[in-house]
């Protein structure tokens, strides 16, 4: 699809100018060697694939055959693994992920540009003391917050509550987002904002119908972070949330695990369908995702 | 409609104000103000449900020092530190230069898409297919071993004092290399073209080249990997908390894990505050070598 | 400027999430206010320990079957597991937010629940309905009794026994053991006989270490010293039958094998179902799962006498579990409670999880096979009980106990270390 083809220009576009010499030069010893190292390479991708080859392989199988047969393929294929995941407990985190991982993004879209609407076209004091305080949220981790923000939930009312995740998850990724999307406005041409006030366009009309449309692709960047994020993080979706119907899928996977007891095939085929949308949004997404780190650089 | 959005607000000073106005209560209320409770925490003896907090001065500071866990559990954030230098700095940058080479121009997209799957999957996912790895009854990883003829070899991982915290390190190692590496390639991609042709012409070998043009050129990139990776490593919770729970003992103990089973699970919410301080200080120091060198960085 | 209606929809999604979120939140949050537009409508919140199988299922039937028999109840239900159950319970009796019936472990843990003032006092429930209350076996409301109120309904009775498989005791004429003495000679000629491990455990889940301190505290250490150390405010730790107590864990854990501080209980459960150790320290409710797992023949026997122990020689390790209510809780609530521990749902309860309980007439061999009987007859003779260790002394002590345990099937530390440990945390916890 179209993102395999940006990819390969992109690789091309820095490796044309010297590839003809390169293969000029190629003599039997480079050979060798890069056979060895492609092997190496291979050898790697063998050891991150299959593990996961493995998970899927084995979610297929009854608990007798991953417990006695570990290496080999199931004797019979148990699909219906996936559908008693779905249903003993995987389709209410998942969805609870889903509900979370949808607000997380819109609200950290919607505020981050905003913010980084008036970061980039204001000059003031309090403009810089802001874009200082929000850059320097990107040095707090969730580890120090964590016991504060428990009590501050619970006082608020909202432990338990799939709030006590969304906020504190916008609070979290709002500050690398501001910073990814302030830093694509700033390279917004300033005549065509201009030409939006002839037409009669306040402040909020070039916020929404020139800023924004032109910032597709870093917003893109800004909800595949996001969407990782939020979809993946442990700590505050265990300690925050202790009811089981509103548990997202990582912490809901152990209790899932607790509860399942031997059910193996069963637990590997909720951790399957766990993976699969931040797969499917590295496929699809790859180009944004790296564009995000080569702006952001930062771990999410 | 549209002329309706556009002429709401006139005054320029209310909008600018009110689009920063979310983002700065998010950041103060769930980042920043968290922090300052955290230090107050510190100096208070509390447990989840009393009402009160009993103020106890520098108590739970002194007893900070006297704790063996947080002795073991330092060094065991030490080891992740060291390991992971090794792994996702070392390693990962020769991973990006051979990936970045123009000899295996062909098989590197799908070889970065590989390596970079593990980085999307949910911890508690990886943690989960790892049990099943490192399991000592029907675990791949030692029924590998017994395949190969290395049955010795074979232990039971996670319960033994010693290999435990290589058993997490190296897990690890495994979801993020992908990760590191991309940001590596990234960064590598950045680098002008004609200082490798220049090199090329000088006829200078591979080796020489990466040496003398990659590395210089990744530096900062380098440096703030460096960083991230270990404040990652002062940071690690997810992977000993759902591999071993810190055990067997106390020998797989992190800082935060410590932390959370000091508030959350023994309800010394003071003295966890305090590990949790520990932990930010350690953490604070790092970050603030990032800004700054990244401010350097940028005068470039 | 076309992107504007994007934009729009956006909001649209953002708008229909927060509904969305309101209104699960009415659905599932602890308060029985919002009884909108149907007054007559008695909310109850039901919480309790059980999100696995089968329970989960089992009481979630229950509750539709009291909701259609009382159309003007309706049942809110949660549950989490264990650990953080005891978490959970805590805040919220801290948060004046107690559920309508919730389970409770009995003794300390009851206590602890019972000294915040609000749990009810169920002195005028069980006098007034003979009928449903004399059904419950007497001696079982002790755990539930302080100052002679009665704040919990027992419910389900367990006990800590060695289970043993038969058939491999009878291939290498193996007597029962009834000293600890003879329990050594056993393991040692289960290993002579080719068992590496014959006495594997899961140390990854530490409540299995302390199960074990917790019987061996009670054989060796004297009873008023144990009473004593147990309660926070006069717990010392000082007596010498610790270090013994220790030192015997120590022992036993070289019959358990490396593997065993890398698996769960769950996993030895399997081995031992599976035939392939013949002994494991295991829990009366767990019979009918080693019964699922495979055709072994159990039996059972209590942890055996210690000779020269100065505690109580013939305890059984267990305490029942049973309901309790808020102060607060509407008389629905109580009716769903006498639901609960009726006959026909103990009877059906113990059918469906295999666990015994405490309602006679209840457990029968109709509804159990003929190892739980036993294990029933063993629970109500049993001279006394002693509690659950983890339960019954504070955490922090517990802990330091069950990690050290640990440590010590890993040969990383010694008994005296442990204990010093212990004595410098319970001089804290005393302040």
């Amino acid at each position: 699809m179209t993102k395999t083809n940006t990819n390969e220009e992109y690789v091309e576009y820095n490796r044309n100018t010297g590839f003809f010499k390169s293969i000029a030069k190629l003599n039997l010893h480079a050979k060798v060697s890069k056979n060895l190292i492609l092997l190496g390479l291979l050898f790697l991708a063998l050891l991150i694939l299959y593990p996961l080859f493995w998970m899927v392989i084995s979610s297929l199988k009854s608990y007798d055959e991953i417990y006695n047969k570990v290496w080999s393929l199931p004797t019979e294929w148990h699909f219906e693994n996936y559908l008693t995941a779905w249903s003993k407990g995987i389709s209410s985190y998942f969805i609870n992920s889903l509900i979370v991982t949808l607000s997380t993004i819109v609200l950290v879209v919607l505020i981050g540009s905003m913010a980084a609407f008036t970061l980039s076209r204001y000059k003031s004091r309090w403009i810089d003391f802001s874009l200082i305080f929000i850059v320097g949220g990107l040095m707090m981790n969730p580890q120090v917050a964590l016991i504060p923000l428990f009590e501050m939930l619970t006082w608020m009312d909202l432990i338990n509550t799939r709030w006590a995740l969304i906020l504190t998850y916008v609070a979290f990724r709002l500050p690398l987002t501001i910073i990814l999307i302030r830093a694509y406005f700033l390279s917004i041409p300033k005549d065509l904002e201009e030409s939006a006030i002839i037409d009669g366009c306040s402040e909020f009309g070039i916020y929404s119908k020139i800023y924004l449309p032109l910032s597709i692709p870093i917003i893109m960047t800004a909800i595949v972070f996001t969407a990782f994020f939020a979809w993946n993080e442990f700590l505050f979706a265990t300690v925050f949330i202790d009811s089981d119907v509103l548990k997202t899928i990582p912490s809901g996977l152990m209790n899932f695990r607790d509860a399942l007891r031997t059910d193996w095939g069963v637990l590997l085929a909720g951790m399957v369908i766990a993976s699969i949308p931040m797969i499917i949004l590295l496929i699809l997404l790859q180009k944004y995702l790296v564009r995000g780190l080569s702006e952001g650089s930062v771990k999410g | 409609m549209r002329e309706g959005v556009c002429v709401i607000y006139r005054k320029k000073q209310v909008i600018p104000t009110l689009f920063i106005l979310p983002s700065i209560l998010l950041l103060g209320i769930f980042i920043y103000f968290p922090l300052v409770q955290n230090f107050y925490n510190s100096f208070f003896d509390f447990s989840v449900f009393s009402p009160t907090k009993e103020y106890i001065g520098f108590a739970a500071f002194k007893y900070l020092l006297q704790d063996k866990v947080i002795v073991i559990a330092f060094l065991n954030n030490i080891k992740y530190a060291v390991v992971s230098m090794v792994f996702q700095v070392a390693f990962a940058l020769i991973l990006a230069t051979i990936l970045e080479d123009k000899l295996f121009r062909r098989v590197a997209p799908a070889l970065r898409i590989i390596y970079f799957i593990p980085v999307m999957i949910s911890i508690s996912v990886i943690a989960l297919l790892f049990g099943f790895i490192y399991n000592p009854q029907m675990g791949l990883l030692n029924s590998f071993l017994e395949l190969i003829g290395l049955e010795n070899f074979a232990i039971p991982w996670l319960g033994n004092a010693t290999a435990s915290i290589y058993a997490v390190i190296a897990m690890s190692q495994w979801q993020s290399i992908g990760f590191i590496t991309m940001l590596f390639i990234v960064a590598i991609q950045k680098i002008p073209k004609e200082l490798y042709e220049a090199a090329d012409i000088d006829g200078a070998g591979k080796v020489r080249r990466f040496l003398s043009i990659t590395v210089p050129q990744v530096k900062e990139t380098m440096f703030v990997n460096t960083l991230i990776t270990i404040t990652g490593a002062m940071l690690v919770f997810n992977e000993p908390y759902i591999l071993t729970n810190g055990g067997p003992g106390f020998s797989s103990m992190t800082l935060s894990v410590h932390m959370y089973q000091q508030g959350f699970v023994k309800d010394n919410m003071g003295y966890a505050s305090a590990v949790a301080t520990l932990i930010f200080a350690l953490t604070a120091i790092f970050a603030l070598i990032q800004i700054k060198v990244s401010r350097t960085g940028k005068d470039e | 400027m076309k992107k504007v209606p994007g934009l729009l929809v956006m909001l649209l999604i953002f708008i229909v999430i927060l509904a969305a979120c309101n209104a699960d939140k009415g659905n599932e949050s602890a308060n029985s206010e919002d009884t909108v537009g149907n007054e007559d409508i008695v909310e109850i919140n039901f919480f309790h320990r059980w999100p696995n199988e089968p329970r989960k299922s089992f009481y979630d039937e229950k509750i539709k079957e009291f909701m259609d028999e009382n159309p003007n109840v309706k049942i809110n239900v949660d549950s989490v597991l264990n650990d953080s159950y005891k978490e959970k319970i805590k805040v919220l009796v801290s948060g004046n937010k107690l559920p309508d019936i919730f389970t409770s472990w009995s003794d300390s843990f009851a206590q602890n629940l019972v000294s915040s003032n609000k749990i009810m006092s169920l002195n005028d429930v069980i006098s007034n309905d003979k009928d449903w209350s004399s059904k419950i076996i007497e001696s079982q409301y002790g755990g539930f009794t302080f100052d002679d109120v009665t704040y919990g309904i027992p419910f389900t009775v367990d006990g800590k026994a060695f289970f043993y498989n038969k058939e491999i005791f009878k291939e290498n004429n193996i007597a029962v053991p009834t000293t600890y003495d003879e329990f050594i000679e056993v393991l040692n000629k289960l290993q002579e006989a080719g068992y590496k491990e014959p006495l594997v455990e899961g140390l990854t889940n530490t409540w299995a270490i302390s199960h074990y301190l917790g019987t061996i505290f009670d054989r060796v250490v004297e009873p008023s010293i144990l009473e004593k150390d147990y309660n926070q405010e006069t717990g010392e730790f000082t007596d010498a039958g610790y270090i013994t107590g220790l030192e015997m864990f120590q022992e036993l854990t070289t019959y358990m094998g490396d593997v065993s501080t890398a698996i769960d209980h769950e996993a030895a459960r399997n081995m031992f179902g599976n035939g392939e150790v013949p002994i494991l320290y295991m829990q009366f409710a767990e019979i009918k799962m080693v019964e699922d797992i495979g055709d072994v023949e159990i039996g059972f026997f209590n942890f055996p006498e210690v000779s020269n122990g100065k505690g109580n020689q013939t305890s059984l390790t267990g305490a029942p579990e049973g309901w309790m209510l808020s102060k607060n809780a509407p008389k629905e609530a109580v009716e769903f409670l006498k639901f609960l521990t009726s006959e026909e749902t103990a009877f059906e309860f113990t059918k469906t999880a295999g666990q015994l309980n405490a309602v006679k007439g209840a457990v029968t061999s109709e509804n159990v096979k003929a190892n739980s009987l036993e294990a029933y007859d063993i629970i109500m003779k049993a001279s006394s009980t002693a509690p659950w260790f983890d339960n019954a002394v504070n955490i922090n002590i517990a802990d330091i106990f069950m990690r050290g345990g640990q440590e010590l099937a890993t040969r990383q530390t010694t008994p005296e270390e442990i204990l010093k440990a212990v004595q410098q945390e319970a001089e804290k916890l005393k302040k």
